[in-house]
């Protein structure tokens, strides 16, 4: 058991510090510091295993630090009603009853266990037996030593500080237990990540009562807030679960048929995950609808563009419609407001003329650029991307210009809704001394749109993220679309005279997009390929 | 050669020579090669293509025959510039005049067919013949397209995503074959198709070799055997012609076997 423990460990040590090593070749910056033979170079390994090491030591520790205090100690001291120490119990014995049949460790189904029982074929009993053991000894360390500090901090007794650390892991047992005898009863094995609607439905009643009942108790609602469980009712719990660990471990460790029961946690599960991504490509060819009749009286690539615009109306331009439609609507509460209540025109007027940075991340959100470029890959690109005449440079240029086109017209049309709006309110909330302000609050609006049309298009066009498994493989774009949602957060503090950030954004705009154009005529060609 | 006869009396093969596919654009009867000059690839430390170095010829079907992972589509996407090669570099040859390959000269059909989902068959079909409008000078009916691959009617007008495997990758092959190309590379061509639609796709491969370089990779071996009329293997990392003249197809099935089997460690 012991060299099967060993194995076992190492496996799953291997595999985390390979996915380490993959996650950080994935930094575009960091990609060029590390050789490429990686993976056998020894003192990256060593690096990496050091890295390993802290992650397993982090997750021992610091999960559990965390959990104490947040989930526990700090909720009850909230809660000033009751006896703190009485709370903390509360708390903790529910979130131990959930954690119990949620993290059972034998039935969750990884990638680790997977490798040594179905690929490298190992002893499914001393394989399951001795990673539990070990997991069990990181919960009893861990929770005896933070269930001490914070339960001491709470005014715990030592006697109910020692009952937390083998009251969690017995109930653990317990259920494992329950499991096991279920499977030799049914004959169906059941993996802690399926849940069902019942489970969860009792895991959100659950959750509500530890945290409801004392929120109740402090908000004055005594009906509810007097079922705090009582100190002596979370103790005898506590007890119980400790000794039904006591009866359940002789289960576990006689128990034979832990192969089976793998076989049929891992293959369900490997088959869900293998259906999830397969699914993401069945869904965006859903979105494909055919109409009736309506040929096309153009050629080459209007020809199809054309029909891949028409045959994606739903997802392209029937979302824009209704952003335009609810803008419009909101833009029109707005001006029945100024009529109903004319005392809020001149906070209304302030607001048009000082907050128009917000509307970048307004125009961020209600961009449909990422939608666009992800269903031209997935339905478009993907395949004809391996045809060598769609990589011909005039051919990829010729395309960009037209998907431009499509994808402004498609932005543009919520853009006006919402520039002739805040012009519209601007002129019907007392309007201003410069009527400049008007054409440039309709401009800006339609530039940040453009911008938005442009910047997804290029990044897919230069960065070209997708392999031919339509899963996404470029950090780099990872990384620009993160910087873009943080970049138009920041506008969202900014507070600056409409006129002048409208000017500013149409020259961003422009410039941007000049910018853009030579780097797609020049890169595109070269970039616009599916990924190895 | 054996395949003459037993195809000349095919009606596909009459569709084919009587009308524009052959007439077209190439000077009729050109002899070409095409050459691979020390072509290496690998991928971090990998070595899997080492020293490829190998000259083909038009009007023959070659069977690239290599083991699971031997570099047969790396190998293919190099010469069809998907992949950036490390080395090496290969031409054209036509009547003596050396040239790089252009994107025109090459066609290749991916092992797993990929067909843009959303146009259906005949619209795929136009759009392709409307972009190499000036390369196809005696354009045909888009039916009589459709009839060559025995693409049934009632399918020309559905959405690709609709469509079999095995009819996916008639389109694929449909849309290389028109833009007439001077190579034309098939990744496993027939290794997931149905008895009949293989046996289809060989005839229409067989009509097609001249005054062209077809390569076929494969691992199947008998496929190799029955299609090709010259075996490359792909071992180690260079490509081998293997001779078959004086031996009777057990004795050059077992050559074949016993050189893929050598176990030499690729470093
Ligand atoms: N993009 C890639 N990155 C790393 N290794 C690759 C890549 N593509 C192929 N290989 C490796 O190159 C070798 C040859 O692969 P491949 O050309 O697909 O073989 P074949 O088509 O002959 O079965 C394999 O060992 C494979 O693992
Ligand atoms: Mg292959």
């Amino acid at each position: 058991m012991n060299k099967t423990f060993k194995i076992a460990y190492s496996l799953k040590n291997t595999y985390r510090v390979n996915t380490i090593l993959y996650s950080l070749k994935q930094v575009p910056v960091l990609k060029r510091l590390f050789p490429q033979e990686l993976y056998r170079d020894p003192d990256y390994k060593i690096f990496a295993n050091i890295m390993s090491g802290i992650w397993e030591f982090i997750k021992a520790f610091l999960g559990k630090f965390l959990y104490f205090l947040i989930m526990i100690a700090l909720a009850a001291g909230f809660c000033k009603t009751v006896p703190e120490r009485q709370t903390f119990l509360h708390i903790f014995v529910i979130l131990t009853l959930i954690g119990a049949p949620t993290n059972t460790y034998i039935f969750n189904p990884t990638k680790d266990k997977y490798y040594a029982l179905i690929l490298l074929k190992m002893d499914a009993r001393e394989y399951a037996l001795s990673m539990y053991v070990y997991e069990m000894l990181k919960i009893l360390t861990g929770y005896l030593i933070f269930g001490m500090i914070f339960g001491k901090m709470s005014g715990l007794t030592i006697w109910q500080c020692l009952l937390l650390p083998f009251a969690a892991a017995g109930m653990k047992l317990a259920v494992v237990a329950w499991s096991l005898r279920k499977y030799e009863r049914t004959g169906y094995a059941v993996s802690e990540n399926q849940i069902g609607v019942r489970g969860w439905i009792l895991i959100a009643l659950s959750l509500a009562a530890a945290y409801g009942i004392p929120a109740a108790a402090v908000l004055g609602i005594p009906v509810i807030g007097n079922c705090v469980l009582p100190e002596t009712v979370s103790a005898a719990i506590l007890v119980c679960g400790i000794l039904g660990g006591i009866v359940s471990f002789r289960k576990i460790w006689t128990f034979t048929e832990f192969r089976e029961v793998y076989q049929q946690i891992l293959t369900q599960h490997m088959h869900q995950v293998e259906e999830a991504r397969r699914s993401v490509k069945r869904q965006s060819e859903k979105v494909i609808q055919i109409e009736e009749g309506a040929g096309s009286s153009r050629k080459g690539f209007e020809y199809l563009n054309e029909l891949f615009i028409r045959r994606h109306q739903k997802i392209l331009w029937k979302s824009s419609k209704r952003i335009a439609f609810i803008s419009l609507c909101i833009m029109c509460a707005g001006i029945l407001g100024i009529f109903l209540f004319p005392e809020i025109k001149g906070k209304v007027n302030h607001l048009v003329l000082t907050n128009l940075p917000y509307f970048v991340f307004i125009m961020y959100c209600i961009n449909r650029g990422t939608g666009f470029t992800n269903v031209l890959f997935m339905n478009c690109d993907h395949s004809l991307l391996t045809y060598s005449f769609y990589k011909r440079p005039e051919c990829i240029l010729k395309l960009f210009w037209i998907r431009l086109r499509e994808i402004m017209k498609v932005n543009l049309l919520p853009a006006f809704v919402i520039g002739a709006g805040l012009a519209a309110l601007l002129y019907l909330s007392g309007g201003t001394e410069d009527p400049l302000n008007y054409v440039m609050l309709l401009i800006s609006v339609l530039c940040m749109s453009a911008f938005f049309s442009m910047h997804y298009l290029t990044i897919y066009y230069l960065l070209q993220p997708y392999n031919a498994g339509t899963e996404i493989k470029s950090g780099t774009y990872r990384i620009v679309v993160i910087a873009t949602y943080l970049f138009c957060y920041g506008f969202m503090q900014l507070r600056m005279s409409t006129f002048v950030f409208g000017l500013g954004t149409i020259i961003f705009c422009v410039v941007y997009c000049a910018a853009a154009c030579v780097l797609v005529y020049r890169l595109a060609p070269r970039t616009f390929r599916l990924r190895a | 050669m054996i395949f003459i006869d037993d195809i000349s009396s095919d009606n596909i093969y009459n569709i084919l020579s009587s009308k524009a596919v052959h007439r077209a654009c190439r000077k009729e009867g050109m002899y070409m090669r095409f050459t691979i000059e020390h072509l290496v690839k690998h991928f971090e430390k990998k070595e899997v293509l080492r020293d490829i170095d190998f000259t083909f010829e038009s009007g023959k079907i070659y069977g690239l025959l290599g083991r699971n992972g031997a570099g047969k589509t790396t190998l293919f996407n190099c010469l069809n510039k998907d992949m950036k090669a490390d080395g090496g570099n290969f031409y054209l040859e036509e009547g003596g005049q050396k040239r790089e390959t252009v994107p025109d000269d090459i066609g290749y059909v991916l092992s797993a067919p990929t067909v843009p989902e959303f146009l259906t068959g005949r619209e795929f079909l136009k759009f392709f013949i409307d972009i190499h409008e000036d390369k196809i000078e005696e354009s045909k009916n888009l039916d009589a397209y459709f009839d060559y691959m025995s693409i049934a009617p009632e399918d020309r007008d559905k959405l690709l995503k609709d469509y079999s495997h095995g009819m996916k990758n008639k389109m694929q092959m449909l849309v290389n074959i028109i833009a007439k190309p001077n190579l034309l590379l098939l990744d496993e061509p027939l290794t997931s198709l149905d008895v009949v639609v293989a046996e289809e796709m060989k005839q229409i491969l067989r009509s097609l070799k001249e005054n062209r370089i077809i390569i076929v990779s494969t691992h199947i071996m008998d496929l190799a055997l029955d299609l090709c009329d010259e075996i490359v293997l792909l071992n180690h990392g260079v490509l081998d012609k293997v001779d078959k003249t004086d031996m009777d197809s057990h004795e050059f099935k077992e050559k074949i076997l016993a050189v893929l089997r050598d176990e030499r460690p690729i470093d």
